[in-house]
């Protein structure tokens, strides 16, 4: 079979020595800049772009491929262990993950997460590889309309990752549709609402938000109950996962690999739906769906392979078309260009030794993930130990360096001051982050399709139910919206029957 | 360079260990003795920011000091550059002036901007000029720019996908619509990538974007190379008509170059204009370039400065017309 | 009557949000459904909110009690003064001239020490005091560089817990200037000033 044949051959040049070296290096800088808050993969690539100047294509691309997904990897940790989520994917995993930790699983929330990501990673690779030019068609489907009707979807479905209150979650997520309005608008190039601050004019940073509104608000809440904090460190419990827990999670993974495949083709916006999407489903129809909100495991395994499956499959839209689907993406384009290799669907033929040898590294690097993190659970776990009283100090630190070195503008630094103490008050107020994060990163792209949309169709909203894309979407949203609305009006009946009797 | 780079260079046994070396400090107060900061008032990742990597390499070796590149983006590449304008005038701070923070933003931010972008700076030398090219789907019908005008004075009207509103390329489609004499149906995308992403798929027909983003398209047939936007036929794509061949009097090339706060000594300007344009005539750079699409500048510091104050005044009633404006 | 009083706490935060938001928006044009203009969506979202936060109003009626844990009044005290100290501090600070001035100074200082007034309080400490060693940070990290900066925010932040002790606070710092110039510098290798900037 060809398709063997050249995997065959992909595995020859990934396995080469050197090759072999540089992934290992991308992915252990890519776990590091994970693991670490606020350092993204977009500037440390960017800092290293100048050595892969002097080295081959394959081995430059695989190097930055391999802190790509070293930074996927990497972002759980500090979701399960501290509450910070360092992107948008993470944010879904500190939902469950973190509760996992604090009931002291976190060394089985750690390893579900490797496993499941090693799975969706090498399920989707081999799909990039078998129909990857088949699914471009996909990614060209949707028109703005489609993207518009999805991101509806995305928010519809954003409100069932409230613990509480459905109504106070679907306002958050406005809350944070608002903020995300905050900025350059893309269609006029007007300011809005930044009050005359160049800094806001690019919007107000997402880890600025995340790391407030999580870490530092849950370092002051700890804080200001001493009680809480000795749970933390005094349960660390077994690292491996129980049978019974192995059993929940097979499901969330294929589910989740699933969906993150088909989301992560999508370029702008797909990926990013893929976790939640998927937890979403998990917390509608796993087994353990009572559980969620307590630590539920399929709360961890869906998003995390989801998130890993959409990492990969959004290389699709660079491979075949030479167009990336994110700022990470970007820069190996550039790389590659500057190599003089022209990204696209000749890449296949014109560079057979890069085009495979890249796919297959992605294969090896998950695997080289999987063996770096694993045996690292333990440690993470065991910091876990270290008395709050020394923790908190260094959350802080590695928070402030992180939001510096995003713009290397303190401007960030005090921004996240003021989110901080916004999420203490959220929080007082049971007004819950989570909802709010994903309405900020999916609102601004909602706008951008909708007004695209209605300018191409000449102001007819009809665009929307006539394309079958977007009419599913809508659909389905819909539905959920029922499905949500509905359990809550007969619990308040089953209430009021109560205390009637 | 830094440890880490060194680091990780010597480990693979890389040929550009030799520039990755922490240079010696020079003696004396001779300039440069110190690190110098390039600020790139773009996010990472863009061609300006690439070709600044480049640049910053190429003049390490040359000057014997570290030059480290240093992103600072934001409302139209003003943050960055504001933040030079007001840098001491040492020679140690520099900053990749371009189309949008020294052409265009001065007029759509005109009384936001802390800067005057021809005499806050002591400009230094122009590094690349990218020409404009017009791309149509290959579906749509639209071979030349006749094609293009009649589509636009039909009932539906032309969509022109451009990388974003207040770009150059908005403001070439403003121009267009004046010269045709109907107005085209503007459609901004965040970025190149998503609007020749759109352009491919059919759901635009158009596109008006610079070269180095699209060159790899058009090479794949993906897209036609309509028109381009500059005085002569680019060397790369002889075969592809210029605007004014068509009967449309349009040139503009978007470009960037080397800038330092007003008031850095003339020799030290003088010495930056001379190494950059030494490296950038270096042959494997210009094959480079080329490939991108670009072409390297070669403009004295003088020349440059004059180069910005033209782009300024010219970008100025095209700004007004387009109706960009920060509020 | 089972009034929420914390629900009832978010429907005036959320109608304040939304009502300054909607004023805000004023300045924008609302364009035509074809040609959406930057007003467009903010109207939409703005209203959303106020309809939602009506349906919480009602909800709140009768899904309580959940009662706030009320604040005394020397700690509503503090806070006034610390809001105003934020004000006072980032007017002078933006007039007076040199680094005081300069750049997000005025709004770091005004923040910092916003945040020290409230800590006079004990109950506020946890909260006040981790902020403004955060926003100390960003004071001391350009000038002064990133280990003076861990230094001044670690012990800081030390003083917002009472089971500190100074010998542990100090072994903190250090290893944490340790462990940030290891990871930070010499392994990630990311820009930012590490020693005091004597030029």
């Amino acid at each position: 079979m060809d398709l063997l044949a050249n995997l065959a051959h992909g595995m020859g040049v990934a396995l080469s020595l050197n090759n072999l070296l540089f992934c290992l290096i991308g992915c252990l800088i890519g776990t590091a800049i994970g693991v670490l808050p606020g350092i993204g993969p977009v500037a440390t690539i960017s800092l290293l772009l100048p050595i892969t100047f002097g080295q081959p294509a394959t081995t430059a691309i695989i190097m930055l491929a391999g802190i790509y997904y070293g930074a996927q990897y990497g972002g759980s940790t500090t979701a399960i262990l501290l509450n910070l989520p360092g992107e948008v994917s993470s944010v879904v995993t500190t939902l469950e993950g973190y509760k996992m930790a604090r009931r002291g699983r976190a060394g089985a929330a750690l390893t579900i997460a490797a496993l499941g990501s090693f799975f969706a990673g090498t399920v989707s690779t081999v799909l990039v590889a078998a129909s990857g030019p088949l699914l471009t068609s996909v990614a060209l489907s949707f028109g703005p309309a489609d993207y518009f009707s999805l991101m509806l979807l995305g928010l519809i479905i954003a409100a069932v990752l409230a613990q509480g209150s459905v109504l106070k979650s679907v306002a958050m997520v406005t809350v944070g549709v608002a903020l995300g309005l905050v900025g350059t608008d893309v269609q006029t190039g007007q300011q809005r609402f930044t009050f005359g601050i160049p800094e806001l004019s690019d919007g107000v940073g997402f880890v600025s938000i995340a790391m407030g509104m999580f870490g530092i608000a849950e370092i002051i809440l700890n804080l200001e109950r001493p009680e809480s904090r000795s749970v933390l460190s005094s349960k660390v419990g077994s690292l491996m996962l129980t049978k019974e827990e192995f059993r929940r999670a097979v499901p969330s993974v294929i589910r989740g690999t699933a969906l993150g495949s088909v989301l992560g083709i999508l370029p702008g916006g797909g990926a990013a739906l893929a976790s939640f999407g998927s937890y979403m489903m998990e917390r509608k129809v796993s087994k353990g769906r009572h559980e969620f909100g307590t630590g539920a495991i399929e709360g961890v395994a869906g998003p995390e392979s989801a998130n890993n499956a959409a990492s990969q499959t959004s290389f699709i839209p660079l491979l075949t078309l030479g167009i990336p689907a994110n700022a990470v993406m970007a820069l190996m384009v550039g790389a590659l260009i500057i190599q003089g290799i022209q990204p696209g669907p000749r890449m296949v033929e014109a560079q057979p030794d890069l085009f495979w040898g890249l796919i297959a590294s992605m294969w090896v690097g998950n695997l080289m993930l999987l063996v770096i993190n694993l045996p690292m659970i333990g440690m993470w776990v065991k910091l876990l130990q270290v008395p709050y009283r020394y923790m908190y100090p260094s959350i802080l630190i590695f928070c402030a360096i992180g939001v510096y070195s995003l713009q290397n503008n303190v401007f960030d630094v005090y921004q996240t001051v003021i989110f901080g103490i916004f999420g203490y008050l959220c929080s007082k107020l049971r007004l819950e982050p989570a909802p709010m994060l994903i309405g900020f990163v999916l609102g601004p792209m909602m706008e951008e399709h909708l007004r695209r949309a209605m300018l191409l169709s000449r102001g007819d909203w009809m665009v929307f139910v006539e394309r079958p894309i977007s009419a599913t979407m809508l659909a389905i949203g819909f539905v959920a919206l029922a499905a949500m609305l509905l359990p809550s009006i007969s619990r308040k009946k089953d209430a009021a029957i109560q205390e009637g009797g | 360079m830094s440890w880490t780079l060194r680091r990780r260079a010597l480990l693979a046994g890389l040929p550009l260990a030799a520039i990755a070396e922490r240079p010696a400090l020079a003696q004396g107060g001779a300039w440069p003795s110190q690190p110098i900061r390039l600020v790139v008032p773009f996010a990472p990742g863009g061609t300006t920011d690439l070709v600044a990597r480049l640049v910053a390499a190429g003049l390490q070796e040359r000057l014997g000091v570290s030059v480290v590149v240093e992103n600072r983006a934001g409302a139209g590449a003003t943050v960055g550059s504001e933040m030079v304008a007001r840098a001491a005038p040492d020679g140690y701070t520099l900053v990749m002036s371009n189309i949008a923070s020294h052409g265009i933003s001065p007029s759509v931010y005109r009384g936001r901007i802390r800067y005057d972008a021809v005499t806050d700076f002591a400009h230094i030398a122009l590094v690349v000029s990218n020409p404009t090219v017009w791309v149509a789907n290959p579906r749509s019908g639209i071979r030349t720019l006749g094609d293009a005008a009649a589509k636009a004075r039909s009932a539906g009207g032309l969509d022109v996908a451009t990388s974003g509103a207040g770009s150059s390329n908005h403001l070439m489609v403003v121009r267009m619509g004046q010269l045709i004499g109907t107005e085209l149906n503007h459609i901004p995308f965040r970025g190149a990538g998503p609007a020749m992403q759109a352009v491919i798929a059919g759901q635009v027909p158009m596109m008006s974007d610079s070269l180095p983003s699209a060159a790899n398209h058009i090479r794949q047939g993906s897209v036609i190379a309509v028109a381009m936007a500059s005085a002569e036929r680019h060397p790369s794509f002889p075969e592809v008509p210029t605007f004014r061949e068509q009967g449309f009097d349009l040139a503009s090339d978007s470009w960037f170059g080397l800038s330092a706060p007003a008031g850095t000594p003339a020799a030290v300007v003088e010495r930056l204009n001379r190494e950059t344009r030494a490296f950038l005539s270096a042959p494997e750079i210009r094959a480079r370039l080329a490939e991108l699409g670009g072409t390297p500048g070669d403009l004295s510091a003088e020349g440059y400065g004059e180069f910005v104050r033209r782009e300024v005044a010219l970008w100025a009633p095209l700004v007004q017309a387009s109706g960009a404006t920060p509020d | 009557m089972k009034i929420n009083t914390k629900d009832m706490v978010c429907v005036g935060l959320l109608t304040g949000f939304a009502l300054i938001g909607l004023w805000l928006n004023m300045d924008h044009n609302l364009g035509s459904a074809r040609r959406m203009g930057p007003g467009y969506m903010p109207m939409l979202t703005f209203y959303l909110l106020l309809i939602l936060t009506a349906g919480v109003f009602f909800q709140a009626l009768t899904n309580g009690p959940d009662p706030l844990t009320p604040w005394s009044p020397a700690e509503i005290a503090v806070v006034v003064a610390g809001a105003a100290a934020v004000f006072v501090v980032y007017y002078a600070a933006s007039h007076a001239g040199g680094w005081l001035g300069a750049s997000w100074n005025p709004l770091g200082l005004a923040l910092f020490v916003g945040c020290l007034v409230p800590s006079i309080l004990k109950s506020w400490r946890p909260l006040f005091l981790v902020s403004a060693s955060f926003a100390l940070f960003g004071i001391i990290l350009e000038p002064l560089g990133l280990m003076v900066a861990i230094v001044a925010t670690v012990v800081v932040s030390a003083l917002a817990d009472e089971t500190q002790k100074p010998l542990g606070v100090a072994g903190c710092a250090a290893f944490l200037c340790a462990l940030c110039w290891v990871v930070f510098i010499w392994y990630l290798d990311i820009r930012v000033p590490v020693w005091p900037q004597l030029s």
